[in-house]
């Protein structure tokens, strides 16, 4: 009868209340568990073990990410003044001694700086690809060797893994130039893509011939090879030209600057950035040229090897600045290619040298037993 | 080459607020890479230069005209000068006349200096903006020790000029003729040599010498195509003494085009002919500079009112020729009509002619390689 | 005078005769040709031509024809007051040295002329710099927009003499009216300076 019934399901409310504060706690309760042990396991990996503790020590410290952020910053700052000096001017020299404090005051005052989203842009976005490029140009710096036992990973392929993160960053500016929503910038994003197009198989290639000659595509292997015989620039100085000027291509400085031309398409795909997201484009420019250097260090000059008295990380440094000098000075001889000119320089003379590089290597190893590596 | 990326055309304006558009905006109608159209747009930079002129006396007008074009303003101001003392009919004292045209030439000179800085600027090496610039300070040091200031010199003036060489400016004068002598052979390393301004300049903007006539270019970037059009040689003017030197006018056969075309490469390797031939030109007259007043104040007293008449005053300048057509009623305190010919006027209008079918890239490399002031066309 | 200076005077007296006799010829050619045509010699040997409209074009042709290197120079306009306007064009000939000046006297209520800026393709922005600050119309060109003014000053033709500038329209500007100064004006009768503000 209807009204049993209803009596029935009346009674079935107080239960089914309960039971929905029981799920109610149950969940609460699982995730209050699930912050628990999260907890123990970082506090228990952070002061339990040695090993692990020596790991975040490198990751985050040294040479991990206060390391990089304070070498990208000490590169901005040798740049600048290095550019200075060649072009008859003393660089920033206001703040700090030798202006050091200048980077820090500009990254303060870009930062408290207005962002201003440009009503045509993608909003979420613009945000978004900024940081993104600044944390996929950070992480190659995982592999890098400073020392026999200051390489934060070391994995067989590292070389490769470096290239499939590198390759990523033009795409990012590609996205970068398209959702600003300016017609300069998609002028820049299809430039910096077309630079990609011409710079990273002559880039990746260069690499082949050190790989080869060490045996390994790791590169603590190559770095530790070469402590043990001697540096492969004497072997492959050819390589290292095409290596540093792929290099030069790939981050996008002058005379390949055409993405980024400020005469031509205001400032390309960087164009509407502002404030934080400038500072983090910006830098990004810099730690893609201090990661290029330490790999030429790595790949040609050997790494950490070197005089005996000196620790392994101090003569990385030393030949780190040296190779960056290089750097600073081929930016800053050459006016600025077109970008058509770009693409034919890069297929025409940079990728036959490179592939006639790799002949060279074979044809060594192959009848000369050039054996170095294992 | 076809453009072969896209089929619809983009606009783009090359417009005011650009990092490399000092006062101007076109219009590029570009297909891919390609420039299809090319429609100049000035008028940002107007001043209304000749209407202001009909408001200021005889001697006030040289200020307007220098403030035309900066890096040049002892040729800026001439024209105006020259159309006064032509409408007046008064004497320059002999020594008046060798301080202007040493100073023209310093003028040209320091007008190429400013130059090489602004095209290098627009090509992306920052190194060969600063090194010219460099130079440049000894030039200004020794405009400011002769006129009391670096740019806005007002120093001709109807009837002479209004200062002195001192021992001081002639010092300074000879640092900065020794610097720009010193850095010429690195300047032309720097550039002429570079494979990459090679690459980006060679058989870009190119025209002949006949088309240039038709649209009215002037000055180097006609001199370039091995045609010897130099109002100081043509236009004898008593009032400057281009005759007391024994020089030739730069021309430059260019090496790939032959005689009778040049492009912007050429324009450059010219640019360095005329600052050898100002430098001859002032080397010679230095010493020829004779004892004596620099004004007489009576003539300077007959330009407050001048009689009715009308004259054409013509210079070469540092980018072609530059004019002023003056009228003026009788007794007048002002002229009545001014009319400036400034020598950009006709390059700018001529990129409408020159740029399709280059690449974006080359815009600022072929307007840049006429050598543009917006004061000039804007007024 | 030295032997050198005499020589000089001789030598640029002979050239001059060349290059007046230059200049009286084709001036003489163009008064064959049309003979309501006036010339008159400029100093620095130079020729006016003083010209009513029809003729532009066809004085422009023969100047294309016969001198290959003509150099347009300047075309503008002048604001006699009354109604009465001038076109003047300038045309240098570097192989001849002549500097042609030609004089187009014009009526307000009729100001149109002939384009040239087809033959002379520098002359194109020239014609239409005129054409905004004095109102001349050139029939046939192209291109007559606006090139050095702002969209404001359309049709107020600004060179004219009727466009004032002194200080009766300053409030048209939002600025407060100064204390009165004696101003320079332009008035081609010359009133002293103290009065020319008493407006």
């Amino acid at each position: 009868m209807q009204f049993e019934d209803f009596i029935n399901w009346l009674n079935g409310i107080p239960g089914w209340l309960y039971d929905v504060l029981v799920w109610w706690f149950n969940a609460i309760w699982w995730w209050i568990n699930l912050l628990w042990d999260s907890i123990v396991i970082i506090w228990a990996s952070m002061f339990g073990n040695a090993e692990v503790l020596a790991y975040w020590f490198k990751a985050i410290v040294f040479p991990g990410l206060v390391f990089i952020l304070l070498g990208i910053i000490f590169t901005v700052w040798a740049t600048r003044k290095t550019w200075g000096r060649i072009q008859g001017r003393r660089g920033p020299y206001n703040l700090g001694k030798y202006g050091g404090l200048q980077l820090f005051a500009d990254a303060i005052k870009l930062i408290g700086k207005e962002s201003i989203i440009p009503k045509g842009a993608k909003r979420w976005m613009y945000r978004f690809l900024p940081s993104f490029l600044l944390v996929i140009v950070l992480l190659p710096f995982v592999f890098i060797p400073w020392d026999t036992d200051w390489v934060i990973v070391d994995l067989s392929v590292s070389l490769v893994l470096i290239f499939a993160f590198l390759t990523a960053i033009p795409v990012i500016s590609l996205l970068a130039g398209w959702i600003s929503g300016s017609k300069y910038t998609i002028i820049g994003g299809f430039r910096a893509a077309n630079n990609q197009f011409a710079s990273e198989i002559p880039l990746v290639l260069s690499t082949v011939g050190p790989a080869m000659l060490a045996g390994s595509l790791s590169v603590l292997s190559i770095a530790q090879v070469q402590a043990d015989s001697f540096w492969f620039i004497f072997l492959l100085p050819l390589n290292f030209v095409t290596f540093l000027i792929s290099a030069v291509m790939s981050v996008g400085m002058v005379p390949f600057d055409a993405p980024v031309a400020d005469s031509e398409i205001l400032f390309g795909w960087r164009t509407e950035f502002s404030g934080i997201w400038f500072v983090m484009t910006y830098f990004a420019e810099f730690a893609e040229m201090l990661f290029y250097s330490a790999m030429m260090v790595t790949l040609f000059f050997g790494g950490f090897s070197g005089p005996a008295f000196l620790p392994g990380i101090v003569i990385f440094l030393i030949k780190l600045m040296i190779v960056m000098f290089f750097f600073i000075i081929v930016t800053s001889s050459f006016y600025r290619l077109r970008q058509d000119q770009i693409v034919s320089f890069s297929w025409k003379y940079l990728l036959p040298l490179t592939i006639l590089n790799i002949l060279i290597v074979m044809f060594g190893m192959a009848y000369f037993g050039l054996y170095i590596g294992g | 080459m076809k453009p072969d990326i896209s089929d619809e055309a983009v606009e783009l304006w090359f417009g005011p607020q650009h990092v490399a558009a000092h006062g101007w905006a076109t219009k590029l109608t570009l297909v891919g890479d390609y420039i299809v159209e090319c429609d100049p747009n000035a008028g940002y930079f107007h001043r209304s230069a000749e209407k202001c002129l009909e408001f200021r006396n005889f001697r006030q007008g040289a200020l307007i005209m220098e403030r035309l074009c900066m890096p040049e303003a002892f040729l800026a101001e001439y024209p105006y000068v020259q159309a006064v003392e032509k409408i007046a009919e008064i004497e320059v004292p002999e020594k008046a006349k060798f301080m202007r045209t040493i100073m023209m030439e310093v003028s040209r000179i320091h007008s190429i200096q400013f130059w090489w800085g602004q095209l290098a600027g627009e090509l992306g090496l920052f190194t060969m903006v600063l090194w010219p610039w460099i130079d440049r300070e000894y030039t200004l040091d020794a405009f400011e020790e002769l006129t009391g200031s670096r740019h806005a010199v007002t120093y001709s003036t109807p009837g002479g000029v209004k200062y002195d060489f001192t021992d001081e400016f002639l010092r300074r004068l000879d640092l900065a003729i020794y610097h720009l002598e010193n850095h010429l052979g690195k300047f032309k390393d720097m550039i002429l040599k570079s494979p990459t301004f090679k690459a980006r300049a060679q058989n870009v903007g190119l025209f002949s010498t006949k088309e240039a006539l038709k649209l009215g270019l002037s000055g180097p970037n006609i001199r370039a195509c091995d045609y010897p059009m130099d109002l100081r040689k043509d236009a004898h003017d008593p009032n400057l003494k281009y005759d007391q030197v024994d020089w030739e006018v730069p021309v430059l056969v260019s090496e790939e085009h032959g005689s009778g075309m040049c492009d912007a490469y050429d324009r450059m390797i010219q640019r360095f002919n005329e600052v050898d031939v100002a430098l001859q030109i002032i080397r010679g007259l230095l010493p020829q500079v004779p004892e004596g007043p620099i004004i007489d104040p009576k003539v300077r007293a007959k330009t407050n009112r001048l009689p009715a008449g009308e004259a054409y005053g013509r210079v070469e300048g540092a980018r072609g020729i530059s004019t002023l057509w003056l009228k003026t009623t009788d007794k007048a305190q002002t002229p009545y009509r001014a009319k400036i010919r400034g020598p950009c006027f006709n390059s700018y209008y001529a990129l409408k002619h020159l740029m399709p079918g280059l690449r974006f890239a080359d815009f600022v490399l072929v307007f840049g390689s006429l050598d543009p002031y917006v004061g000039w066309w804007d007024r | 005078m030295s032997i050198w200076e005499r020589w000089l005077f001789w030598r640029m007296s002979i050239l001059t005769e060349v290059l007046h006799v230059a200049a009286a010829t084709f001036a003489r050619e163009v008064i064959n040709k049309f003979p309501d045509v006036e010339s008159k010699p400029l100093n620095d040997n130079g020729v006016e031509l003083i010209t009513p409209r029809t003729h532009i074009r066809d004085i422009v042709n023969m100047i294309d024809e016969r001198f290959d290197d003509a150099f347009p120079e300047l075309v503008f306009g002048v604001d006699l007051e009354e109604g009465n306007f001038e076109v003047i064009y300038i045309f240098w000939m570097r192989s001849s040295s002549l500097l042609l000046q030609i004089r187009i006297p014009l009526q307000e209520n009729d100001l149109w002329v002939d384009t040239v800026s087809d033959i002379f393709p520098g002359f194109e922005w020239h014609e239409r710099e005129t054409h905004e600050m004095f109102g001349i119309d050139f029939k046939g060109h192209q291109d007559l927009r606006l090139l050095l003014l702002p969209d404001e000053l359309e049709g107020q033709y600004p060179l004219r003499k009727s466009f004032k500038t002194d200080r009766s329209r300053l409030e048209e500007s939002g600025l407060t009216v100064p204390k009165p100064k004696p101003s320079p004006s332009a008035r081609p009768d010359d009133k002293p300076a103290k009065e020319a503000d008493s407006e």
